[in-house]
């Protein structure tokens, strides 16, 4: 039972000032194991405040971000599933299903969070996932500014993997689930 | 009727030091004497004569409890003054580990056990002498005594399946992480349909009650688990630290790990079950002699259940002592601090002079060092295999554990008065939080001593 967050396109200061309080009030430190974070912090508070909810943090490089040490790409493995992390400005079309499938098979993963969209998405696509967890803090995007802040948080446990959306809309958070379950047979003949 | 003076019978110099030999405890009196007087001149007589060879008062060291040949002299006359209320004939203790006395109590209680219907009068009364090491009597006369086993041997069968099967339900309702009950919860949600599609969205579905890993509501099921894992985390590190010298509790051995997951399931199973008192340190200490004596029953089928029976036998046990933990209650009647002034009352009833020393010249207030001694129930002050003697006598005792511990304590006060009452705060506190090994019959003898002649 392992408590992933994946989270990403945060922009402080840039273009917010923090993460929504109700947000925050739910992050406490204790409860996640690994955090990974998709990129555009953008600056090194906000990977301190994130080291402070879990010692376990992996971010990758978004375009605005200060620190320029970030990997473009980052690969782990997490119980039964690998996952992969991109910020997704990279892959273009931004946003787009078979590129990102692209990057998924490259990367070779089963899980592939990819953020810069700004826009909450989760596709299955052979046998594996790719997520986007939008926009912590609700910053507008290169594409649009009606963003609705969201993050995901990840209970991996076995070969189950179960997928909780927190979105704050219209001032209320609302949480959703989608259950996905790993073949475990080799995953990537073409079906 | 408060004694202004010291006792006769305290004035001995059997009590100013301990006695070097394994002393059987029914070669002495036990029948209660209806008046001090009778007892102390039964006792003091006979010691006046023979050359008793014990080193002198003034001997700083206590003599190591060791079964050597040595003898005390004077036991023979005792032996033929007083009424033997035991069965034995035999007058000399065997240097080896297994005395004839032993075999001899060995065999009432096996005898006693045998019966179909347990005389629980009778089996105390053997009890209290002390149980013997061996065949696996002390788990069988312990799990009696707690009322685990009902006194019907038939039924005995049937009562270890019911509980047994209880404390597994119990461990898999309480032990199951979140992740698995809400699996539980909904297990029509993950269906094949998912796997017809090979791509494209994933389809959301709402959750269930709120349920989520970050709620912070009270009746989540998520948030009672991280506020369970503090606890969790201190049981663990608690049954860690267990008796930390015995290769059965701690060790690298597999044997060893499986035992620290008995406690460690015990413990939170009964954190769980009782969320007014959750865990307290000092639990695993109490529960570790129960698992321990139960687990090393030679039947195959006790040992192998040792961890549901410790459990059952633990909530029995603590049941007797829960107000101790218990934090809100520690000014009350009920509470450790009044059982701990009780003790002190005890003291001063029946050895002023020592409890005027200690409390009002040297200041040494009891809790510094009858707190650990009641709540964990003597089983850091002695090595182990002697806190199970004294356990045999705390259990089997009719007038309650609580009871026989006050007047156990205060025989441990006793025992060591001519030091005490040569100390200063520093020494006696030192003394009494490090207490000197000491002939745990002896203790028991003086202790039992206290009860015939408790002012009523």
């Amino acid at each position: 039972m392992v408590l992933v967050l994946a989270l990403g396109d945060l922009h402080i200061p840039h273009r917010a000032a923090d993460l929504p309080p109700k947000f925050k009030s739910m992050l406490v430190p204790g409860k996640i194991q690994h955090i990974i974070c998709t990129g555009n912090l953008c600056i090194k508070e906000v990977q301190d405040y994130l080291k402070t909810l879990c010692p376990d943090l992996h971010i990758t490089r978004g375009e605005y971000d200060e620190d320029t040490r970030y990997p473009e790409t980052k690969t782990l493995t997490i119980g039964q599933f690998k996952l992969g992390l991109c910020h997704g400005h990279q892959v273009i079309p931004w946003g787009d299903l078979d590129s990102l499938a692209m990057l998924q098979r490259q990367l070779d993963v089963d899980i592939l969070v990819t953020g810069h969209t700004h826009q909450f998405t989760a596709y299955k696509h052979e046998a594996g996932v790719v997520i986007n967890p939008g926009s912590a803090t609700g910053a507008y995007s290169s594409i649009t500014y009606d963003v609705n802040p969201s993050f995901v948080l990840m209970d991996i446990d076995g070969l189950r993997v179960v997928i909780y959306v927190y979105e704050l809309i219209d001032g209320e958070v609302k949480v959703d689930k989608i259950d996905f379950k790993k073949t475990p047979a080799t995953t990537h003949s073409a079906h | 009727m408060a004694k202004e003076r010291m006792p006769d019978w305290l004035n001995s110099s059997l009590w100013s030091t301990t006695p070097s030999v394994d002393d059987r405890l029914h070669r002495f009196s036990l029948s209660p004497t209806t008046t001090t007087t009778t007892a102390a001149a039964a006792v003091s007589e006979p010691i006046v004569q023979p050359t008793v060879p014990v080193s002198p008062p003034a001997a700083a060291s206590r003599p190591q409890y060791t079964v050597t040949s040595q003898k005390y002299e004077f036991r023979d006359p005792i032996d033929k003054n007083s009424n033997n209320n035991s069965n034995d004939n035999d007058q000399n203790a065997s240097p080896s580990g297994v005395s004839p006395d032993d075999i001899s109590r060995q065999a009432q209680l096996l005898a006693e056990l045998s019966k179909k219907v347990v005389n629980f009068r009778e089996l105390r009364r053997i009890a209290s002498q002390g149980i013997p090491d061996g065949a696996g009597i002390r788990s069988t006369v312990w799990k009696l005594l707690l009322g685990y086993l009902p006194p019907d041997r038939l039924q005995w069968s049937s009562e270890l399946a019911k509980k047994r099967s209880e404390y597994k339900q119990f461990k898999e309702e309480l032990l199951m992480n979140p992740t698995e009950i809400t699996r539980k919860l909904e297990k029509s949600a993950v269906d094949d349909h998912s796997k017809s599609e090979s791509s494209g969205l994933l389809s959301r579905s709402q959750v269930t009650h709120g349920e989520h890993p970050l709620s912070l509501g009270e009746s989540s099921i998520w948030n009672q688990f991280f506020q369970d894992t503090e606890i969790i985390e201190q049981i663990d590190r608690d049954v860690k630290r267990t008796h930390p010298d015995m290769q059965f509790f701690s060790g690298d051995l597999p044997l060893a790990k499986s035992n620290q997951d008995a406690l460690k399931d015990i413990l939170i199973v009964f954190a769980k079950l009782n969320p007014g008192i959750r865990y307290v340190q000092g639990m695993n200490e109490i529960l570790a002699p129960l698992f321990y004596v139960f687990r090393n029953d030679p039947d195959e089928e006790m040992a192998a259940a040792a961890e549901a029976d410790s459990f059952f036998c633990f909530v029995e046990l603590l049941s007797g002592f829960r107000d101790h933990f218990c934090k809100q209650l520690d000014n009350s009647t009920v509470g450790i601090r009044s059982t701990i002034s009780r003790l002190s009352q005890f003291l001063k009833e029946h050895d002023e002079e020592l409890w005027r020393h200690l409390e009002i010249t040297t200041k040494v207030n009891p809790q510094f060092y009858a707190f650990r001694w009641i709540t964990l129930l003597l089983t850091q002050e002695f090595n182990f295999a002697d806190s199970l003697h004294i356990w045999d006598t705390l259990l089997s005792d009719p007038e309650g554990p609580l009871e026989t511990l006050l007047r156990v304590c205060c025989a441990m006060l006793i025992l060591v008065r001519r030091r005490l009452l040569a100390g200063d705060f520093t020494s006696n506190l030192k003394l009494l939080q490090n207490y000197p090994s000491s002939n745990i019959s002896h203790l028991l003898y003086v202790a039992n001593k206290l009860r015939s002649q408790a002012s009523n």
